[in-house]
Formats: structure tokens, C-alpha cells, sequence
């Protein structure tokens, strides 16, 4: 472990500053051998990660709009517009958990179709039958999603669903990217600083 | 480490949007339409009689919110509150700014990635660091 010795720059009897101290403290922690290097790799990683993320959402969203298009085509435009969309209480079937990873960042989950009526906190093993039933409580979410425009579907519509969602996890995977280059940038940001004083 | 950002541990937050018909609607089909008790959404639609007022106070609505965990701008819109988007910088709500179908998303406005870029210019290097 590297080590670093506070040298006072004035009158050798005075305590250190607290100032100083903190200063000291930071680079005590964050100088490790290596751990700049690592640093800015995860830094670019997480970047390069971020940008063909958003290049892979453009083209996601780019069919999911043609699928919605398509969809008020054949069915007409009264039919697929946010007129429709009424104000009574309705919980998100799709929300995130966040969690702190690493200390400082921020980490989402995706979760799609969560029954109001499922427990938030079930992480247990689940066998087949329990398997079959998260099936069919997606499915039912997913047609109460789609009934809100009629009980008559058409196919580019139910299409258009599924790349809305793909869009979705693309989302959640630029924001988990984001966090950590974030991350990486302001500790990088921070030595900068530190080494300008 | 000092001066570290909380993060708040959720287990089932919202994502919230800010952006055009076609955008909104498409997500909302994907279950993230959320609308409270008190009628409040976790979305607005963005056309030709919105005001920048509006998605002004809808942004700061959205960032401020302690149940909201990203929040999706197009691109476009949030050029219109650049100065707003540009000076948020919590990690928690995430601001994720997407393309839209007549405004193909610019990596060079994007507000997170204008905010990084200055690690590479002249000025970072020439810093006599090295």
C-alpha cells in the first residue's frame, strides 16, 4: 500500500489544519497503485457501453414508432391517441428498484409487469407451477396495457409493445452506464483537482 | 469519501417522461404509466401548445420526486430547459435524454456527456499532471 506523510508547511510545533487533514485523507484513499488506471478504464468502458446503448435504443425506438404508425393506420387515429388515456388511479405495472452499489453508485432493475398483488420482496427459488404464474400475470398486464385503445388488437400494435419494452431495458442498461462512468468521471475529476492544489 | 451522494434504495420506483405523443404512448403500452390518488401523472406530453413553462415546472416536478428513479426527455424537448437539464446533477433521478421521430438523438447535446467531455480537451491534458 502506498503511504503518505503530511508534511505541515509552517511552524513545525502547529497541528495540522483540518482543511489539510481532509486533504490528506483523500488522497490517502484514492491513490492505490493502479487504481487511476482502473478508473479510467471503467470510465471509457462504461462510456463506450453508454453510446452504442443509445445507438441500439435509436433503432429500437425507430421500429417501435413504424409499429405504432402502422397500428393507428389500420385501426385509425381516434383510436390510438393519449385522449384516451383517463385520470383514475393506476399503479405503474412496470417500476425499478434502485440500489447502491460500489459504495456510490446508483443501480437500477427492471420490473416489468409487476402485479399489484405480488409480494415486492419474493426473491425465493420459484418451481415451475410458480414459473407458469409470473406468465400468466405478465400476460394479463400486458392486455390490460393494450385494452385501454379497444378489445379488438391488431398485430403492429401488440408489436409495438414488446419494442417499447426492449426500449425499456435498453433505457435501464444506459442509466446503469451512466451511473458509472459518473462515478468514474468525478473521482477522476477529484484527483484532477487535488493534483492542481 | 467525502461529500458522497445518497442514494436512495427503492424497490419499486417510476420512470417518468417528458416528451412527444408518440413516445408517451408507446411506453405508457409498456406499463410505465403511473397516475396517484391524486391524480397526478408520471408523464407529460409534449406537442405544439405546450409551453417551456410547462416542461420547465414538469422537470422540476419529475427531479424532485422522491418515488421517480430516471426520467426520459426527448432530446429535444430538453433543449428547450438546456440551462435546466445542464445544471441537474444528482445521481437519483437518472435524466436520460432519447431521440424522438423527427429528432434523431446528438450525442454532442447530450448534457451528461457534454459535462464529461472536457476530461479530453486541451486544457485536462496540458494540466502538467504527467
Amino acid at each position: 500500500m502506498e503511504e503518505r506523510h503530511f508534511i505541515p508547511e509552517s511552524g513545525g510545533d502547529q497541528e495540522p489544519s483540518q482543511e489539510a487533514v481532509e486533504v490528506e485523507n483523500r488522497r490517502e484513499v484514492r491513490l492505490q497503485p493502479g487504481a487511476e488506471e482502473k478508473l479510467v478504464l471503467q470510465f471509457m468502458d462504461s462510456l463506450n457501453s453508454y453510446l452504442s446503448l443509445s445507438h441500439s435504443l435509436s433503432s429500437t425506438l425507430g421500429q417501435a414508432w413504424m409499429e405504432l404508425a402502422s397500428a393507428r393506420h389500420s385501426m385509425g387515429t381516434a383510436r390510438i391517441n393519449t385522449s384516451l388515456l383517463d385520470l383514475k388511479f393506476h399503479p405503474a405495472s412496470t417500476t425499478l428498484k434502485i440500489t447502491e452499489y460500489d459504495d456510490a453508485k446508483a443501480w437500477f432493475v427492471l420490473r416489468k409487469w409487476v402485479s399489484s398483488e405480488e409480494d415486492e420482496d419474493s426473491n425465493s427459488t420459484k418451481s415451475s407451477e410458480l414459473a407458469d404464474d409470473d406468465d400468466v400475470v405478465v400476460r394479463r398486464e400486458r392486455a390490460k396495457s393494450l385494452s385501454v385503445f379497444g378489445i379488438l388488437i391488431p398485430p403492429k400494435l401488440r408489436a409495438a409493445q414488446l419494442s417499447f419494452e426492449r426500449a425499456l431495458e435498453t433505457l435501464v442498461e444506459m442509466a446503469n452506464m451512466r451511473s458509472s462512468f459518473l462515478y468514474s468521471f468525478h473521482q477522476l475529476h477529484q484527483e484532477v483537482e487535488d493534483t492542481k492544489e | 469519501m467525502a461529500n458522497r451522494a445518497q442514494i436512495p434504495t427503492k424497490n419499486s420506483a417510476l420512470i417518468a417522461m417528458i416528451a412527444d405523443e408518440d413516445t408517451v404512448v408507446g411506453f405508457l403500452l409498456a406499463g410505465v404509466g403511473n397516475i396517484d390518488i391524486r391524480r397526478k401523472t408520471n408523464y407529460l406530453i409534449v406537442d405544439s401548445k405546450t409551453t417551456v413553462k410547462q416542461i420547465e415546472d414538469a422537470f422540476k416536478e419529475f427531479t424532485t420526486r422522491e418515488d421517480i428513479a430516471i426520467v426520459l426527455i426527448s432530446q429535444y424537448v430538453a433543449n428547450m430547459i438546456r440551462f435546466l437539464v445542464d445544471s441537474y446533477n444528482k445521481p437519483v433521478p437518472a435524466i436520460l435524454e432519447i431521440p424522438s421521430k423527427d429528432h434523431p438523438y446528438d450525442p454532442a447535446h447530450d448534457s451528461v456527456l457534454s459535462r464529461v467531455k472536457y476530461l479530453f480537451s486541451a486544457e485536462s491534458v496540458a494540466s502538467g499532471r504527467r
